[in-house]
């Protein structure tokens, strides 16, 4: 047999195997590629090879910046920044039907423009907003979709951490180039949860009791301005190139800090709690990020994104058909599997392909970021709709059927991005980041 | 036991700690050479990157501790109670075997190879770092152990 | 000629590159033929495979696959070589060679370099040989380049090391170290006044869009060098490394020339893009640089190389 149908197998058969008796996803993937390893290459170089690479792996100044950006968001939903930005969304969404929905939504792309956690917008938005829209009649199981089918927008929508792991995957893309590309889907996909609970809330009637006057309105807005400051020194800075992304990162964390002693939400004396914290949230992500190096090695030593390739264009040659595929799959392994490691996995079996069909690896980025997002509110392992349903105090059965207009939604947004290149390719352009590799 | 895993504890956390702290002050003391006093460090980015991988090696360890990693769990949480427990001490056995064959043994084979490959920009021989594999390997396997020590003398599941 | 026994093809050793550039790179298209006349001359004792693209791992880390013998060769840059023996310093200091001529005479001559590319054998590998890497210049933004105080204040984009600090420095500007990725939008912002990279960098990149003064500085010319594990290219019979030396030899040659082409192709599309290209005072720039190269050179055997490639001009 073919040596790359061999290590295929060995990977593919033993990260399922591991994987579903419930060994850790990094371990799982770790132990298979070492035993692939260990196919190719003698015993001792097998093992050498696998802490050489997976070292290597970890080793890289541009990952620097997914601890700093935990490390500022976990400042952050310490800090009193949530309440902050939810009061900025309630005045943005003004009294249209279904206002604290769109509250809702708005707040969860705002907390997604500061922090690169799906997980943590779910929490800190839903917690606040779910007894607010209780209280004006909303349903509960209404309110849940709202919140959980909006939070991922903050893995599109600049600083994203996810974007980061996609940038290494891939060999280096312009962080700042993908920062910039996920915007526009980042938003779309907020718009669109937005009219189908604009269409719900009409139907159902839900109405807004809400009238702020423009003194507060001006004092809530004054009390956000730090906030959203963070966001335009940061990712401005990314962007404009005035800085990389590890040191914008790094001034996050500075500012937020600041903004926290400021505020007195956070002492001297909780900083050893936050930083430990950060650490573990850290090591989970790039520990993964190691082993999958270990794999992805394996993979290009036996050519196995090459065999994949030939298979997927022996269906067809035609981009649409293979896209729509690639697609299919990432939703379906996204079901399974976190956004970290499913980027890692794919990355470099499909890049290849797409590249080969003459799509940008910012395009591709920004459409494999959003399948992975679209996975964190799928089950069986979809960790926004747990944390989603879990701060509604509701069951999973509840949501589902709720969920499913809003869930619809984000598909049309996936195919719009997937084929509409200038989605995720024009601001970058605009900002001349295209061509600056 | 119980006594020396609480040492391990805070010792690899105060570590971790020690070197987040130090990580935020040197970056932003890159950021301020290269920007306010105009005189661009090439050191600190490289000292910085050695820190991180040191930070999330024993950082691993100490989530393995709490059996912490994201894993799947919905299928063994169907197993009656005694292939559960069973189930938990084969992936504890799986988890010590990752750690001894690639973190410590090829660990100890990569620092030997990268003994005397001097690190251009901070004199420090780039095996000196490669050694935080083995010994996060080390702890990970006295994680392990100690998990199965627990699950087996006190035959209770802890839910992570 | 054919050799005795090695015919069967199930005896075929595959021997495995690593290399960091696209398949488009001159280096890639040299080893390709390198392999191709190897596998011939050996009647298919031995194959090999270019992997480009950083598929096996950046530079610093395939050294260490080589090592281990887990690859057979890789192409490295000669600043990574320095962290196995410092004397390697020699070729990668500024206005070391005149000319790619001179370059192309000095980095292969086994008089001058075989001590040195043999030295990191008990690492585990050799220097089997070096490449032409390109010859760096200084672009920017503002005005064409012609004596170092031309640069008087110019943040100029250097690689990721202290003495092409220093270097940029001697030269009359102010050397900032980046990574690639970010340089063009740095250039654009205003961050930097320019970079020092060769033609076919600065072309590729489309930095001619954000500094279009091209300056023929010609301060660098760094070698890239194939390293083979040491035990593997030992263990080849007598007959095998001479027909390995006699065709890495013509693959460089090679390389020389698709190179010169290649840096011909880059420079005419840049200069539709709005490059201008003008030459320099390069008495000033060497006599400016002069102190970092007594500098640099601590060793005897690194000064006696130097010597001996001094008088070759
Ligand atoms: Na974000
Ligand atoms: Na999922």
């Amino acid at each position: 047999m073919d040596i790359a149908v061999v290590v295929g197998l060995i990977l593919a058969i033993g990260i399922f195997v591991f994987l579903i008796i419930g060994v850790p996803v990094s371990v799982s993937v770790g132990i298979s590629s070492m035993i692939a390893m260990m196919y190719i290459l003698s015993f001792d170089d097998a093992l050498l090879s696998s802490s050489q690479r997976m070292f290597a792996g970890m080793n890289s100044f541009s990952l620097l910046a997914i601890p700093f950006f935990i490390l500022a968001g976990v400042i952050m939903n310490n800090g009193g920044i949530a309440t902050r930005l939810i009061n900025c969304a309630k005045i943005l969404s003004g009294r249209m039907p279904g206002s604290l929905a769109h509250t809702n939504t708005i707040a969860n792309m705002l907390f997604g423009s500061i922090s690169g956690s799906a997980v943590a917008a779910a929490a800190a938005v839903g917690t606040t907003m779910s007894p607010m829209q209780k209280k004006e009649g909303y349903h509960s199981d209404f309110s849940a979709a709202v919140n959980i089918s909006s939070a991922p927008t903050g893995m599109l929508i600049p600083p994203s951490n996810i974007m980061i792991v996609y940038s290494l995957a891939s060999g280096g893309t312009s962080i700042a180039a993908l920062f910039l590309g996920g915007y526009l889907p980042g938003l779309l996909w907020g718009l669109s949860c937005m009219f189908i609970a604009w269409i719900i809330s009409k139907k159902r009637n839900y109405k807004s009791q809400l009238s702020i006057s423009w003194k507060d309105k001006f004092y809530i807005i004054l009390d956000a301005v730090p906030c959203l400051l963070l966001i335009v020194i940061v990712i401005g800075g990314i962007i404009g190139g005035i800085f990389t992304a590890t040191e914008g990162s790094a001034i996050a964390v500075i500012y937020s800090l600041i903004l926290s002693f400021i505020y007195k939400t956070i002492k001297i004396r909780d900083l050893p709690g936050i930083l430990i914290e950060a650490t573990k949230t850290t090591s989970i992500v790039v520990f993964l990020i190691g082993v999958s190096t270990i794999m992805a090695w394996v993979m290009s030593f036996t050519n196995i994104p090459g065999l994949i390739s030939d298979v997927l264009m022996s269906i067809s040659d035609s981009p649409i058909v293979i896209l729509l595929i690639m697609n299919l799959i990432l939703l379906l392994v996204g079901a399974f599997m976190d956004p970290t490691p499913a980027v890692l996995i794919f990355t470099p079996i499909f890049l290849p392909i797409a590249m080969e069909l003459g799509i940008d690896p910012i395009h591709f980025g920004v459409m494999l970021v959003l399948n992975v997002s679209v996975g964190t509110i799928t089950p069986p392992v979809g960790p926004v709709l747990f944390i989603g349903v879990r701060v509604a105090k509701l069951k999973i059965e509840n949501v589902i059927k709720p969920i499913m207009p809003f869930f619809i939604a984000i598909i049309g947004v996936l195919l719009l991005v997937t084929f509409v290149p200038a989605i995720s390719l024009w601001l970058p352009d605009v900002f001349g980041l295209l061509t600056g590799e | 036991m119980e006594f020396a895993k609480k040492q391990l504890d805070n010792a690899l956390s105060t570590i971790c700690i020690g070197l987040f702290g130090f990580l935020v002050i040197l970056v932003t003391w890159q950021v301020i050479t290269r920007f306010v006093l105009n005189n661009p460090s090439v050191f600190s980015e490289e000292l910085a990157k050695y820190c991180f991988v040191w930070i999330v090696l024993i950082g691993s360890a100490i989530v393995f501790g709490e059996k912490g990693h994201m894993a799947v769990e919905m299928v063994k949480e169907q197993f009656p109670k005694k292939i559960r427990i069973i189930t938990e001490v084969i992936i504890e056995m799986i988890n010590a075997v990752f750690a001894l064959f690639v973190l410590l043994i090829g660990g100890i084979a990569a620092v030997e190879i990268a003994w005397n490959q001097a690190n251009a920009t901070l004199q420090i021989p780039v095996g000196y770092l490669y050694a935080v594999m083995p010994i996060s390997g080390l702890c990970i396997m006295f994680y392990c152990v100690y998990n199965i020590y627990q699950l087996i003398s006190n035959r209770a599941l802890t839910n992570t | 000629q054919s050799s005795s026994d090695s015919t069967d093809s199930s005896e075929t050793k595959v021997l495995k590159v690593a290399f960091n550039q696209p398949e488009s790179h001159p280096q890639f298209k040299a080893m390709v033929d390198f392999g191709e006349k190897i596998k011939e001359r050996t009647d298919g004792a031995y194959e090999v495979e270019v992997s480009p693209n950083e598929l096996l791992g950046a530079q610093r880390e395939t050294i260490e696959l080589v090592q281990s013998g887990t690859i057979a060769m890789s192409i490295v840059g000669g600043s990574l070589m320095e962290n196995f023996n410092e004397d390697f310093v020699v070729f990668n200091l500024p206005y070391v060679f005149d000319s790619k001529e001179h370059q192309q005479s000095v980095i292969n001559n086994e008089e001058i370099v075989h001590d040195l590319y043999h030295s990191v054998e008990e690492d585990g590998m050799i220097v089997l040989g070096a490449f032409h890497g390109g010859v760096r210049n200084v672009y920017n933004g503002e005005k064409p380049v012609e004596k170092p105080d031309d640069m008087a204040g110019m943040k100029i984009r250097v690689m990721e090391s202290d003495t092409n600090v220093q270097m940029m420095e001697k030269m009359g500007g102010v050397g900032t170290p980046m990574g690639q990725g970010e340089v063009y939008t740095a250039i654009q912002s205003g961050v930097l006044d320019g970079g020092e990279n060769n033609e076919l960098v600065y072309n590729d990149l489309k930095h001619v869009e954000v500094a279009p003064y091209y300056s023929n500085t010609q301060h660098l010319m760094l070698p890239d060098y194939l390293i083979i594990n040491s035990e593997l290219f030992n263990g080849m019979s007598e007959e095998h490394q001479q027909i390995f030396r006699e065709e890495l030899a013509n693959a460089i040659e090679l390389e020389y020339e698709l190179f010169a082409e290649d840096v011909d192709k880059a420079k005419q599309e840049a200069e539709e893009a709005g490059a201008q290209f003008n030459d320099v005072d390069m008495e000033a720039f060497q006599q400016a640089v002069e102190p970092l190269i007594e500098e640099k050179l601590t060793s005897d055997q690194a000064k006696e190389i130097y010597e001996k490639l001094r008088d070759m001009e």
